[in-house]
């Protein structure tokens, strides 16, 4: 159970993270929108069409190259300063393995004001080069964000006492933070994953109907299909049954009123202290 | 006109015949014509065809399939058919991403094929091609604009028109103006300008692009810019299909979120003409009039959802008015001449991330609803409330329809410094998530009918797909793996086919032999349908 519910954790923190479709409907996102975020943003990267992945050991040694010759022009993470942007840069975005930056680098950009920096060896600036490259990575694939932003996305900025009080005049009725919701706290890694739980419940088990026959036989199950056309569900006895949706009545336990109920109430507040309230729960 | 008679008789026969560019109208199309994206000029997506009538709808069955002979492809998996194709002489013209099909619009036979190979870009979708005369007109994923001869699919030649290692991708069905064909571009994974072009039909040489932010300081718009580098990377891309209206020689677009796309701390300011309506002269590239839909941008609202124009009669007067439902979420009307507001209405919750309207009738963003590290949330989806799939308005219901989505959504920001790059953030979560089919009176903004879909378990569903409405009292559009025909007055469902994926594209419709076929995309099939029984 503790396997399952960390799974989930990571599984929302990447939905809140990375720019995904709804699972169905709405005729899909057209032209944005990046796909799963997959270990180190492999998938998106395929997705973006951004090519070979940055070389990160030779990005970990360019980057003291970097600060120490290029930062005080282009800036500390290379987004420019009295020098250009590079992560931006069109030779930058154009280089793959040094061919572009090489020569910049060698020679300077005399007419930019540029120096050059013929001491540095080919192998200086192969590093440099990919410690650019890991710069545009962190910059466009979204993949790699749930990495580079781990700390942002866990601070929490609201009050827990007044979350408490928030918790108390509106969750206890069907929640205990001693019972379902114990240590709720300590099984998130990121609270805004945690947050985005609370609000919406996106795993809450099977659903639940009961079917009216047109002869007022009534069937209880669990949904297979539910949509404007069919019905089906699996009695508790494991069988299957299917309707036209147009000839049954069909009644759907609603697990979440709770939650739909509240929010068109919430305010943002209302939000992070709630947030910050269960988090205290260790 | 003779020859042209001659030439249109002949067009019953099968064989790949020119386009007649007289085919391309605002609102007449002929009927065994579809020349264009949207089918005529308008985007209205309505015909006037009605021997498939609500009395007969029951007899509409599949006359041929055809599926494309294409696997995965990087980065989304199973092709996924969003062009809608065009019917010229008895050929229809669609595309995927790197493949264009021409096939027997009477059987489903392949006539050719066109396989492009990509050496980058997104693949997420490709809206068609465009046609002028005896010639195609086509995007690559990655920023080739290449023409074809519609005989046999062999390659004229190609022009780049965006550079892909900037994280420009293009995917939009080119529109043909007189001898103007219009392309777009998309792309917001970094910071790169939005533009449109227009090129020359016969070469391929530019005639003019239109960037959609200011170039320098001084220019108009660039006071809603803090400096000149926020402004040359300031997104805005032009991915759909526009709509043109030749009495007035405007063309109207829609233009993208602005970049960054969820960290607007870097471009202070309203950053025009980033999420607007635009009405360009085709003939020069220059800005007549905008309406912003959302100000400063930072929710990744791509404002490229079909303008549509329609003429109606407004306290008494008649009015060539253009109407948008936008994937921010309030639905517009304009006067198309001059691009005065008539109506601005939220359709997807009670559009909580403006404060109000302006004097021209553009949404005040909120500041308190711009993402937050802990986020903030608005009650409508975080990736919209709509998106490409085209919509359209009926002239005999005077309703505007969309497939959109109900829900609450969040909006994070993630990277807090002075200067960030790309995304920067993310929209999160879609709590309640309800799909559903809207249909808006265009005097008034209101949702006339709702038909909301109570979906659930593992078969689940939506509405998908896009809109088309017809004389026969009929719209179609696609509705949890099924495409579905719907009563335009009152939103009930009067048919149903079931199909093996959702409908994925824009349905179209058109006369052949005599005969009405519907045409609809769903995944990597193409369906033809027609009345069962009609010769």
């Amino acid at each position: 159970m503790r396997l399952l519910v960390c799974f989930f954790a990571i599984g929302l923190a990447l939905w809140a993270q990375e720019d995904v479709a709804p699972a169905r409907g709405g005729g899909g996102r057209g032209g944005r929108g990046g796909r799963g975020g997959g270990r180190g943003g492999e998938s998106t990267r395929e997705f973006l069409g951004l090519g070979p992945a940055p070389d990160a050991a030779a990005a970990k040694k360019g980057e003291p190259l970097y600060k120490q010759n290029c930062a005080t022009c282009h800036g500390d993470n290379a987004r420019g300063a009295q020098g250009p942007n590079l992560v931006r840069s069109v030779v930058v975005l154009h280089d793959e393995k040094g061919e572009e930056i090489g020569p910049v680098i060698k020679n300077g950009r005399p007419q930019g004001g540029m120096p050059g920096f013929p001491n540095l060896s080919a192998d200086d600036i192969n590093n440099i080069g990919q410690y650019l490259h890991l710069q545009v990575e962190l910059a466009a694939n979204r993949g790699t964000y749930g990495q580079t932003y781990s700390a942002v996305r866990s601070q929490v900025s609201g009050d827990p006492k007044k979350g408490e009080t928030f918790f108390n005049a509106n969750c206890k009725s069907c929640h205990s933070a001693t019972g379902d919701l114990a240590k709720i706290g300590a099984r998130y890694a990121q609270p805004s994953a945690m947050q985005s739980r609370m609000l919406w419940p996106t795993t809450p088990g099977p659903q639940h109907v009961t079917v009216t026959t047109a002869s007022g036989q009534k069937i209880a199950g669990t949904v297979r299909t539910l949509n404007d056309f069919d019905v089906a569900v699996v009695d508790a006895s494991g069988a299957y049954h299917s309707w036209r949706r147009g000839d049954v009545k069909v009644d759907t336990e609603d697990k979440l009123a709770g939650h739909r109920a509240l929010l068109p109430k919430y305010t943002d507040d209302d939000i992070h202290n709630l947030a910050a309230y269960l988090v205290t729960l260790k | 006109m003779k020859t042209l008679a001659t030439l249109l008789l002949a067009a019953g026969a099968l064989g790949a015949q020119g386009l007649d560019m007289n085919a391309l109208t605002l609102f007449k199309q002929p009927k065994d014509v579809w020349p264009t994206y949207n089918g005529d000029y308008s985007g209205r997506r309505f015909s006037e065809l009605d021997q498939i009538r609500q009395d007969n709808v029951d007899l509409l069955k599949i006359e041929w399939m055809y599926r494309v002979p294409v696997g995965p492809q990087r980065g989304v998996g199973g092709p996924s058919i969003k062009s809608t194709p065009l019917l010229v002489g008895g050929v229809l013209y669609f595309t995927i991403p790197d493949h264009i099909f021409a096939i027997n619009a009477r059987t489903g036979e392949h006539i050719w094929q066109y396989d492009f190979e990509d050496k980058g870009g997104h693949l997420v979708g490709q809206r068609g091609v465009g046609m002028y005369r005896d010639w195609l007109y086509f995007e690559t994923p990655d920023g080739w604009f290449i023409s074809l001869n519609a005989k046999d699919g062999k390659e004229r030649w190609r022009k780049k028109i965006a550079d892909e290692k900037l994280q420009y991708f293009t995917t939009m069905a080119p529109l043909v103006v007189k001898n103007h064909i219009i392309v777009g571009v998309g792309g917001d994974a970094m910071d790169v300008q939005g533009y449109l072009e227009s090129r020359d039909p016969e070469t391929g040489e530019l005639q003019w692009r239109w960037y959609t932010t200011p170039q320098k300081k001084g220019d108009p718009g660039s006071e809603t810019w803090p400096n000149e580098e926020s402004m040359k990377h300031g997104g805005g891309m032009t991915w759909m299909p526009g709509t043109y209206d030749p009495d007035l020689n405007l063309i109207y677009w829609g233009t993208g979120n602005a970049n960054p796309v969820f960290a607007g701390q870097a471009r202070k300011g309203s950053n025009l003409y980033t999420a607007c309506i635009v009405a360009l002269n085709p003939d020069t590239g220059k800005l007549a009039w905008y309406f912003q839909v959302s100000p400063h941008d930072t929710h990744d609202w791509d404002n490229v959802e079909t303008p549509v124009l329609f003429d109606a009669t407004i306290d008494g007067r008649p009015r060539k008015l253009l109407a948008q439902g936008t994937r921010a979420g309030w639905f517009f009307v304009l006067d198309r001449t001059d691009g005065k507001n008539l109506v601005s209405k939220p359709f997807s919750g009670t559009g909580n991330w403006a404060l109000g309207v302006d004097a021209k009738g553009q949404p005040i963003p909120n500041p308190a609803k711009e993402p937050k590290v802990d986020g903030s949330m608005i009650d409508m989806p975080a990736m919209g409330a709509t998106n490409w799939p085209p919509p359209s308005y009926d002239p005999q219901t005077e309703l505007f329809y969309l497939n959109g989505q109900l829900a609450y959504g969040m909006a994070y920001l993630y990277d807090t410094s002075d200067k960030p790059e790309g995304y920067g953030g993310g929209g999160g979560g879609n709590f309640d998530n309800r799909s559903a089919l809207l249909a808006m009176d265009v005097r008034t903004g209101a949702v006339r009918w709702k038909h909301e879909i109570a979906a659930g378990g593992p078969g689940g569903g939506g509405m998908s797909g896009g809109i088309l409405t017809t004389a026969g009292k009929l719209l179609f559009t696609g509705d949890s793996g099924h495409l579905a025909a719907f009563d335009p007055a009152n939103g009930k469902i009067l048919w149903d086919q079931r199909l093996p994926g959702a409908v994925s594209n824009g349905p179209s419709t058109w006369l052949l032999d005599g005969k009405q076929y519907l045409i609809v995309g769903a995944g990597d099939t193409l369906y033809a349908l027609t009345l069962a029984g009609k010769k």
